[in-house]
């Protein structure tokens, strides 16, 4: 009962419109009837309502069937029938009915004769007085049965455990749950070489692990590098996985006054070895090449480099700490193209971390590394024997290198970059021998 | 038609070009080759509102759905030996003075023999009918797919970068011809201009082209622990930059880009898809078998994308051109999406009712 209570209401609200459309179309019919006020119940005005939309029906009808009467017998029953049956459907479904009065009473009304009509409704009026005191006394509001819909609406702000099945049937639910833990650890936007800060900070426990515990790096004349401006800091290469240029990047970004982010450039094999190459790019590194770099210059980045390349990277465990060839001064033209100064970096402990006895070169083509190293853990132990060893770290900022007094043009004299670069490698020798000498043990420093 | 020419005069005056309006003497009349293609269609409706244009002459195979009063459609098939002399005649008779050809494959085709007459032979017969006609400039469509993906490249390809597609690749190899041709009707008759518009791939809410079908996929393939930056400029962006170099006259060759780049994984997870990664080694079998089957949007040597760089830089375009993009990549690509999800669910009623 509570349920067609609450229903009622809504019930009346829907009807309103319908019922002022009939009481607009039968007004003349209102003022007679002191009765059919709006103030009525709503059991009573709808019967009121219906009585009327019924004596419309009939009116029309009736009128026609009776001019037409004397000439033709049998329509006589006929009205009748039309009658009946229109009461019928009336006491059923008053809507239908009137929909369907309205649309004939336009077509019917020629032929009605204005005093059989008054007669008529007048006739109907009784008959709705009648009926009208009658349900008044006898008044049970009938039972209304609930519109379909309304079972399977929700209560605004309170999601029904059905609502919440249907959600989690969705696909699309699935997708969108899929979507963010996909995005959950990725910025929507990364800057022009593939760096991710989002990606960055997830990843930096793991960073600040290698560093404070793992390597337990200690740091050396930071204060060399600038807080502003351009500059590229050269290094030392070394190990079988070049942790060292995130090394630098961690070590500029904890201790360094400025916190600035500095961009490694990394050779060609790493950047596009599976997986390792993706991660490092969302993690800062860009591969190396002039192009890069000058444009990372132009935009006053902190650029690190590993003039040795490749040939650092494969330095045998007996080559430690001796320096390769710099390539062909290629950091020195840029220097002097962008009027970039030099931070030279001496990284002390790497060369011990992934200590190469051999290479292995006929194989690696085929899956596109320059050697396969050989450790004394690695094709042994399987990808665990990569694991670096715990080597105490130093990492030596050394003083910057101006090279201000030359100018762009210089980059084309082969023979200045020449001896340029070698100053610089000298510079990093140098540092690096004195590390070497001050330490007492690779692992405790 | 007096005011709409004094208007063309007035807005030339202030480009400050001479050689311009010595050339705007006549009435000015833009040709457009493959007018019924995406780009096509769109031009013509830019260049009918356009009150410095005269006349359209649209050159395809059929004409197209925004062709308005200005436009005059010829019904051209390029892959007919007699085209070059028709085009000619085409050309002279609506006295055209600037050629926009756009009737290239936005999406590689399974008829290569085809796509070859109509991209390489069919610029043959577009640049031999221009110079016939001695039409005063020549804007062409590329693709900074050419640059190709490669270990190598550096992050932002410039103009200069040589084109290193696999040239085995018919829909790569078609275009590189096509550029070259254009390069050598530059060098040639030096009074033109010849404007090369390499457009990065098309992303937007009406285009439809391989990369969108990629990214209309639920799963959608990758190559496994690889993630390259991915870069595409938006459709808006691409048609303004061809109604620019109608606009203006900047001979050479410029990189239409959007800014900024995206990584592989970030694209599909924004277009709300499930990236399959496959590991590289299979891939190139399995891509040439679903290519020949075509279940593929794109044969196999479109994988090399999946895994290197092939960003190229829109400097040039910026300052030579005075090139705008008004949609970062991230935004072309949200752009995209958005219409995508609407596909989507559309689609989703169809297979239920």
């Amino acid at each position: 009962m509570s349920g067609a209570k609450k229903k009622g209401p809504a019930k009346r609200d829907a009807k309103k419109p319908v019922e002022n459309a009939k009481r607009g179309t039968t007004a003349k019919l209102d003022k007679r009837d002191p009765r059919s006020k709006p103030e009525e119940p709503t059991h009573s005005r709808e019967a009121v309502s219906r009585a009327i939309a019924e004596a419309v029906a009939a009116a029309p009808t009736a009128v026609r069937a009776k001019a037409k009467s004397p000439v033709k017998a049998p329509p006589a029953p006929a009205k009748e029938d039309v009658e009946a049956a229109s009461e019928d459907e009336s006491s059923d479904e008053p809507e239908v009915e009137l929909d369907t009065v309205e649309a004939e009473a336009p077509n019917d009304t020629p032929d009605v004769s204005p005093p059989a009509v008054a007669e008529r409704i007048r006739e109907l009026e009784q008959r709705l007085d009648r009926m009208i005191d009658q349900s008044a006394r006898t008044h049970e509001p009938r039972p209304i049965p609930p519109p379909p819909s309304s079972r399977t609406l929700p209560v605004e702000g309170e999601p029904t455990a059905f609502d919440t099945a249907r959600e989690l049937l969705s696909t699309d639910f699935y997708l969108r749950k899929w979507g963010r833990i996909g995005m959950r650890n990725r910025s929507e936007e990364v800057d022009d070489f593939g760096f991710d800060p989002v990606y960055e900070k997830k990843v930096q426990p793991i960073f600040d692990f290698l560093y404070d515990k793992y390597f337990r790096v200690e740091l050396d004349g930071i204060e060399h590098v600038p807080s502003t401006g351009r500059c590229l800091l050269v290094a030392n290469h070394s190990g079988t996985l070049p942790y060292d240029g995130v090394m630098i990047k961690v070590a500029v970004k904890r201790e360094h006054p400025a916190k600035r982010d500095v961009r490694w450039l990394a050779e060609d094999f790493i950047f596009h070895f599976p997986f390792l190459g993706s991660f490092s790019n969302r993690v800062g590194a860009v591969r190396a090449c002039q192009e890069n770099a000058e444009r990372l210059l132009r935009k006053d980045a902190l650029v690190a480099v590993f003039p040795e390349g490749v040939k650092g990277i494969g330095k045998l465990f007996k080559e430690r700490y001796r320096l390769q060839r710099f390539g062909r001064g290629g950091f020195i033209k840029l220097c002097l193209r962008t009027g970039t100064p030099i931070v030279p970096v001496a990284v002390i402990g790497a060369e011990e971390a992934n200590p190469m006895i051999g290479r292995i070169e006929y194989l690696s083509k085929a899956i596109g590394v320059p050697y396969i190293p050989v450790t004394p853990t690695f094709p042994l132990l399987g990808p665990l024997g990569l694991v670096p060893a715990p080597t105490k770290w130093k990492i030596v900022f050394g003083e910057r290198i101006d090279f201000d007094g030359y100018g762009a043009e210089a980059a084309e004299d082969e023979i200045l970059v020449g001896r340029l670069a070698e100053r610089v490698r000298a510079t990093i020798q140098a540092m690096l021998d004195r590390g070497v000498g001050e330490r007492r043990s690779i692992f405790f420093g | 038609m007096a005011a709409s020419k004094e208007n063309g005069e007035v807005a030339l005056a202030e480009t400050g070009d001479r050689s311009v309006r010595t050339a705007r003497s006549r009435a000015r009349v833009v040709a457009v080759t493959g007018a019924a293609s995406f780009l096509g269609t769109n031009l013509i409706g830019l260049l009918e509102e356009d009150e410095r244009v005269d006349r359209i002459v649209a050159v395809d195979a059929k004409a197209p759905s925004t062709a308005g009063p200005k436009t005059r459609s010829y019904e051209v098939d390029f892959t007919q030996p007699t085209t070059e002399a028709r085009l000619a005649e085409i050309l002279a008779a609506e006295r055209t003075d600037t050629v926009v050809h756009l009737a290239f494959l936005s999406s590689p085709s399974h008829a290569t023999a085809w796509a070859h007459e109509l991209e390489s032979v069919g610029t043959m017969h577009v640049l031999v009918a221009a110079r016939h006609a001695q039409i005063r400039k020549f804007v062409m469509w590329s693709q900074t797919l050419l640059y190709g993906a490669h270990p190598s490249n550096p992050n932002f390809l410039s103009e200069r970068h040589p084109l290193r597609a696999p040239a085995r690749e018919p829909f790569f190899a078609d275009k590189i011809e096509a550029e070259k041709e254009a390069q050598k009707f530059a060098q040639r008759s030096q009074g033109s201009v010849v404007t090369v518009l390499r457009t990065a791939p098309i992303l937007g809410p009406t285009v439809h082209n391989y990369l969108t079908r990629y990214l209309s996929r639920r799963l959608v393939p990758t190559m496994m622990g690889f993630d390259p930056l991915l870069q595409c400029v938006h459709e808006v962006d691409a048609i303004a930059a061809f109604k620019l170099a109608i606009d203006r006259d900047v001979p050479g060759t410029f990189n239409i880009v959007g800014d900024g780049v995206l990584p592989l994984s970030t694209v599909i997870k924004l277009a709300g898809r499930i990236a399959v990664p496959i590991p590289h080694p299979i891939a190139e079998p399995v891509g040439a078998m679903a290519w020949l089957a075509q279940l593929a949007e794109a044969p196999p040597s479109f994988l090399k994308y999946l895994r290197f760089l092939c960003v190229a830089d829109g400097q040039k375009a910026k300052t030579r051109m005075g090139f705008r993009p008004a949609y970062t990549t991230r935004e072309a690509l949200l752009d995209f999406t958005s219409a995508q999800r609407l596909r989507d669910v559309r689609l989703l009623q169809e297979t239920t009712t």
